[in-house]
């Protein structure tokens, strides 16, 4: 026995000891850039552990190579798990000094914290003439911007020309020739259109583009910022044109169970004609055998409503911050200026986003023709944009939104108790 | 060995590891939660105090549907004891009687056990699929198309289905537990009432199933408490949908927590969860009564 003492009381010594130094304070952080000379390195971290990741990185290399004193460390974690890194490590005060982040609701608690630098005295050095018009409203808090954004989302109207042209269907331009063009389908054997409500944020977009035909763009955002109540006549109207969509079986009956990528899939493999979603799954589509066989087009208009036909469902989406709390805030700006103008043109050519700054220098031929073709026709000359409400609004009410979206999908729930609900269990919860 | 074993420094220097990771990862979690249960709490800013409210809004005014999860992990639970233990019962009574190919059936009812709960749903998804799902396919095949359904898209029969495939996972379990202790009764006892008449059915029902009373009970246990903290198949299948028609307590507790961000909330399920099981646990501990012995 006394030799397990012994030997236990010498493994304690050691990792006593080990625990000691691991604790010891790290070597004293450097001081702040005084010389222009000295070499400054910038934490970044961003949430691109898949597929857009060799951009992210070509990108970051590049700004390396560039600027030896300005050195850009980046990490990158899994969607899920970012959010939830950086909303703990902002709230602890441990941002790194680029952070990546949404525009709209996710960033808003950071500014109201304090957390984010307003970017204003830096942008008037020609930064915004670069970006495209809107290119920066959804960053923008009280009058002041707190990020660059370098993507945006667009929704379209993916049609398959060959089946419309098979079925001898137009394409619908208003919501009744798109409810006549369902039924058209459905009557020859069809089923029109696609969702993946299993996964509850796909409906959700059919959903919030058929309430910004019904309201306008303002009045959706108003009610987005609390200004304004859901319990009014066009969100609960355009419940109505959604549940009108199902009842007249726009979409398979087994929508409840299938997935986003289901989805996509049936409408990759040429079984339905129509999918309103956003510009992301354009590379997913051209990348099949639909190839030139699918046009992208605005969502259809609603006869006697405020919303027009110029305004999209989506809005700068992805953005580059810098923390309030770095030590090298100047650095960091410039630093994010290259990557935000980089990315974004980078990733319009991969079919990856949408641009938020001006693109004349690249090639339109190498650009994923989907893409392009919602670039030109959705979002140049738009005078207005609503993002997916999912970015507005946060955890619980984006959960609460999902649902009663899905109940109007199971039929649960009439159009007028889900504007009232959106209502109660959203803007009236504070 | 035996002077060992009296020495109660090496007892604690042998217990206390696995007592401290014990305590650690299980027992103070729990006390953890117990407190974030009294918190309303989003999981990253500064929680605040409310009582026993969250409590209060499992039950009382409750408008995420947390009473008819807790009713459905009811239901499965009474599935489970009336239809898969006297299944998996029949079959380790069968088996044991050492009839042909035993090994060969024991290997294959198990075989669901050791598959991963992800396989699993996967496949009892394209079982259960509308348009080439073997369910369906079989129904049409046999003139009964009519009772062809969206499976787990129709919130009447996605609870049915699910539970389906739980059910048919663990009769595999419960199965062997009870083989078990069927053949490590003696054979003198069997040798002995073939001899005075007895029957098969009258050697199971007086001597097998009462000398598995200790095994029954155990797997009335896990079969009912299993049904409270059952996660991962319902999960994996429907994720609680179709408009939460197969939500249980936990896969509620996850939707809660993790896409809500109401942390004190689902920390006061989470509590709920526990106390309903060990409240259980010791309710058919004492519904069972002593062990027979002969």
């Amino acid at each position: 026995m006394k030799s397990f003492a012994k030997i236990g009381s010498v493994f304690l010594a050691v990792s006593l000891v080990a625990g000691l130094s691991a604790c010891s304070p790290a070597s004293s952080s450097a001081n702040p850039a005084s010389a222009s000379n000295q070499k400054v390195t910038l934490t970044f971290w961003n949430n691109y552990t898949n597929d857009p990741q060799h951009i992210m990185a070509d990108t970051i290399t590049e700004w390396n190579t560039k600027n030896p004193n300005i050195q850009i460390n980046a990490s990158a974690t899994e969607n899920n798990a970012y959010k939830l890194k950086i909303k703990t490590a902002i709230a602890a005060g441990n941002a790194p000094d680029i952070i990546y982040t949404w525009a709209g609701g996710f960033t808003q608690p950071f500014v109201q914290a304090n957390k984010i630098l307003a970017l204003d005295s830096y942008l008037n050095d020609g930064t915004k003439d670069k970006m495209l018009t809107g290119a920066l409203t959804n960053i923008t808090y009280d009058g002041k911007v707190y990020g660059l954004t370098y993507n945006q989302q667009a929704g379209a109207l993916y049609c398959n020309t060959q089946l419309f042209d098979k079925n001898g269907v137009k394409i619908p331009t208003t919501f009744d020739e798109l409810l006549a063009a369902v039924k058209t389908f459905k009557s020859k054997g069809v089923t029109a259109m696609t969702v993946g409500e299993k996964d509850e944020w796909p409906g959700m977009w059919y959903f919030d583009m058929i309430a910004l035909r019904e309201t306008g763009a303002q009045m959706s955002l108003d009610a987005l910022n609390k200004k304004a109540s859901y319990n009014q006549a066009p969100f609960a109207d355009a419940a109505g044109k959604l549940q009108d969509l199902v009842k007249a079986g726009a979409f398979s009956a087994n929508v409840l169970s299938e997935t986003r990528d289901q989805s996509v899939a049936e409408f990759t493999q040429g079984k339905i004609p129509m999918y309103f979603s956003g510009n992301f799954d354009a590379s997913m589509i051209d990348a099949s055998s639909l190839k030139g066989h699918v046009t992208a087009v605005k969502f259809p208009t609603i006869t006697g409503s405020k919303g027009v036909d110029t305004e999209y469902l989506g809005g700068g989406a992805d953005a580059l911050a810098v923390s309030a709390n770095s030590k090298y805030k100047d650095q960091a700006v410039q630093a994010i200026k290259f990557l935000a103008a980089t990315y974004s043109s980078r990733m319009y050519l991969s079919g990856g986003g949408l641009p938020e700054w001006k693109y004349d220098d690249i090639d339109e031929s190498k650009i994923d023709p989907l893409s392009k073709q919602i670039m030109s026709t959705i979002v140049q000359g738009s005078t207005g944009s609503v993002p997916a409400w999912d970015l507005y609004l946060t955890g619980n009410d984006a959960q609460t939104h999902y649902d009663l979206v899905q109940s109007l999908f199971g039929n649960q729930i009439t159009p007028q108790q889900f504007a009232e609900q959106m209502q109660s269990k959203v803007n009236g919860n504070s | 060995m035996e002077k060992l074993l009296r020495d109660k420094k090496a007892l604690l220097l042998f217990v206390f590891p696995t007592f401290l990771i014990f305590t650690t990862i299980i027992i103070l979690p729990i006390f953890f939660s117990l407190y974030y249960s009294t918190l309303k709490w989003d999981g990253f800013s500064q929680g605040v105090f409310v009582g026993i409210n969250n409590y209060k809004n499992l039950f009382m005014a409750n408008t995420d549907g947390f009473p008819r999860s807790v009713l459905n992990s009811f239901i499965l639970a009474v599935v489970s004891v009336c239809i898969q233990l006297p299944l998996a019962l029949f079959l380790a009574l069968v088996l044991s009687r050492g009839i042909k190919g035993e090994r060969f059936f024991r290997t294959v009812y198990f075989i669901p056990v050791i598959i991963s709960t992800v396989v699993i749903g996967q496949l009892c998804m394209k079982i259960f699929d509308p348009d080439y799902g073997i369910v369906n396919v079989i129904l049409k095949a046999i003139g009964l198309g009519s009772l062809q359904r969206m499976w787990l898209a129709d919130p009447k029969t996605a609870l049915g289905a699910v539970f389906a495939a739980m059910l048919w996972q663990y009769v595999g379990y419960h199965m062997l537990l009870m083989y078990a202790s069927a053949k490590s009764i003696s054979t003198d006892i069997f040798e002995a009432a073939t001899i005075d008449g007895a029957s098969e059915a009258r050697i199971a029902f007086s001597i097998t199933i009462p000398l598995m009373k200790p095994i029954l009970r155990v797997c009335v246990i896990f079969a009912v408490v299993g049904s409270f903290k059952a996660f991962d198949l319902i999960f994996v299948m429907t994720g609680g949908g179709p408009l939460h028609s197969t939500d249980v307590p936990t896969t509620l507790m996850y939707n809660t927590i993790f896409n809500r961000s109401q942390y004190g909330y689902g920390s006061a399920m989470a509590i709920f969860i526990i106390v309903e099981c060990l409240v259980c646990t010791v309710l058919i501990q004492k519904a069972f009564g002593k062990d027979i012995e002969y």
